[in-house]
């Protein structure tokens, strides 16, 4: 990894408007935390809260938001010029970008999403919820990385198919199913409160594998595409 | 500035073309430069842009190469770091000062005091080097040269630099000039392109010049302006007795064809359009014929080039 492309990239990230949304959603996290722990049924509605909104919702838009930009937003306002021309390993500037995203996106993440958990009071979804969370941003990452520089649109390909893919068409069957990334992160919440989710029935070793080699993948695809690419 | 014996290329294209889809932006396109001023002149659309950041390894050859100092820029990482390029395109990574973006390129070309070289660097272009805005503040020349800097920072052996002078005042652009001078008699090959034929002449003596694609004219820039000077001319001129004016410049032999517009303009054609400028004036005179305006139709760059493609 590049620490001068990590720094750089780590600067665009940290807009003021995006940390504002983050600390809105973060809020938004926590309330709902609130609401399931004073829920008749707390495990299940816990569970769901979380799979819900913190895998589903949160993960998805905040790593999609950040991870497009990345390195889309360098490719959309031509400035990726100016790291692209200089003697550095196409794979060091890959990694450089996603580990910008992770530095961002993780820690808030995982943070609010296990002190949401530690807010309704189920403490077997503490420690998986803090592991689901970090799968499932990762996977992500990988995947909205890789999107922003190969689209132009990417924000609106990426909503697309968080919309799309991992909402809706994810519904049509198992295989579907294996084919959408919540469902891993899904599967290790409901393997730690015993709550049974729709989708949520991965085998524990895939739970962890699927998205670690998916974040890999997209981080692989992004340094090809970044060999391969023509700079503007 | 075909191929010569003495010291190798340090840029070269053999055949080289780059299409997008049903676009040729490129064709077929060979040449060799070593050290020193090259201008790289055309028309905007002639290729200029593309043949540059072939050079660089930002676009790949569809057919035939593009070498710098002997290694395909694209392929190889390692010849990044003796190639220095200055794109056209305005945008600067805003949110960095001047400084911050120089020394991010000299941390990038791996030297061992960057803060030092992005200082000298921005000295060189005349910038403060402890200016702190961000490059979002900065106006058109100031961006221009924060480019020049970041190109220059790791003191490579190849320049190049995509119409540098845009957006400068005539000081800055006099001053600029002398430094790309100062660099090509270093040793380096400094690559210029440009459309404006003014600003050519005074970079030095060898031009490139592109027009649709395809390398139109290559050599001594005096050569190519004479040829330039030579092409046959269609001229406007605005007069009291046109008719008498058209039938003297026939007779002097220095125009081919007019065409009378109306009471006041004849249209003439001159396949020597040197001699006419000399005739014109003492043709006029003898006959006492008044001159209100002389425009050439077709003196625009684009129809030189067109000219030179024909060629």
């Amino acid at each position: 990894m590049n620490l001068a492309v990590y720094r750089v990239i780590l600067r665009t990230q940290l807009s003021p408007a995006r940390l504002l949304v983050l600390a809105g959603l973060s809020g938004v996290a926590i309330l709902l935390a609130f609401t399931a722990r004073a829920a008749d049924d707390t495990v299940e509605v816990a569970t769901q809260t979380i799979a819900n909104f913190g895998i589903n919702i949160f993960a998805a838009f905040i790593a999609l938001s950040l991870g497009s930009a990345a390195l889309g937003n360098l490719v959309e306002d031509r400035t990726l010029v100016y790291l692209w021309l200089r003697p550095v390993s196409r794979h060091s500037i890959a990694t450089a970008a996603m580990a910008a995203v992770l530095t961002v996106v993780a820690p808030i993440l995982v943070v609010v999403m296990t002190v949401a958990a530690v807010v309704t009071g189920v403490d077997d979804l503490v420690a998986a919820t803090a592991v689901a969370t970090a799968l499932a941003v990762f996977a992500y990452s990988g995947i909205f990385l890789a999107l922003g520089l190969r689209f132009k649109r990417s924000l609106l390909i990426g909503l697309g198919y968080i919309a799309i893919w991992e909402l809706l068409m994810s519904r049509l069957g198992d295989w579907f199913a294996r084919l959408s990334i919540r469902s891993y992160p899904m599967s290790i919440l409901s393997d730690a409160t015993d709550v049974s989710m729709r989708l949520a029935d991965r085998s524990t070793l895939t739970s962890y594998i699927v998205p670690l080699a998916v974040g890999v993948a997209g981080l692989l695809y992004t340094s090809w595409r970044l060999n391969r690419t023509e700079i503007d | 500035m075909s191929a010569q014996a003495g010291p190798p290329p340090m840029v070269q294209a053999a055949g080289a073309s780059k299409w997008f889809g049903d676009l040729v932006a490129v064709s077929d396109v060979s040449f060799s430069i070593g050290a020193g001023v090259t201008a790289l002149l055309g028309p905007n659309g002639a290729g200029k842009s593309t043949m540059l950041r072939m050079m660089c390894g930002l676009a790949r050859p569809s057919n035939g190469s593009v070498t710098v100092l002997g290694k395909d820029p694209r392929s190889d990482v390692s010849v990044l770091g003796r190639i220095g390029m200055a794109p056209q395109q305005e945008s600067l990574l805003d949110h960095l000062s001047g400084r911050e973006f120089v020394e991010l390129a000299a941390q990038l070309y791996h030297l061992q005091r960057p803060g030092d070289a992005a200082r000298q660097a921005i000295q060189t272009v005349e910038l403060d080097p402890d200016d702190t805005r961000r490059l979002s503040t900065y106006s058109k020349g100031m961006r221009q040269r924060i480019k020049l800097a970041q190109a220059i920072v790791h003191d490579p052996l190849v320049i190049a630099l995509d119409e540098p002078l845009t957006g400068l005042d005539p000081r800055q652009r006099r001053e600029m000039i002398e430094l790309f001078h100062r660099l090509g008699s270093e040793g380096k090959c400094v690559i210029v392109s440009s459309h404006v034929l003014d600003e050519v002449e005074r970079f030095g003596s060898r031009v490139l010049v592109m027009a649709q694609g395809r390398l139109a004219a290559e050599g001594d820039f005096r050569e190519i302006r004479n040829l330039m000077d030579d092409r046959p001319l269609r001229i406007s001129i605005r007069t009291d007795q046109p008719r008498e004016l058209a039938i003297a410049l026939l007779d002097q032999g220095v125009i081919s064809g007019c065409r009378l517009e109306g009471a006041d303009l004849v249209v003439v054609d001159s396949t020597d359009p040197a001699a006419f400028r000399r005739a014109v004036a003492p043709v006029a005179r003898d006959r006492n014929v008044s001159l209100r305006e002389l425009r050439p139709l077709d003196d625009d760059l684009e129809s030189v080039f067109r000219y030179l493609v024909g060629q």
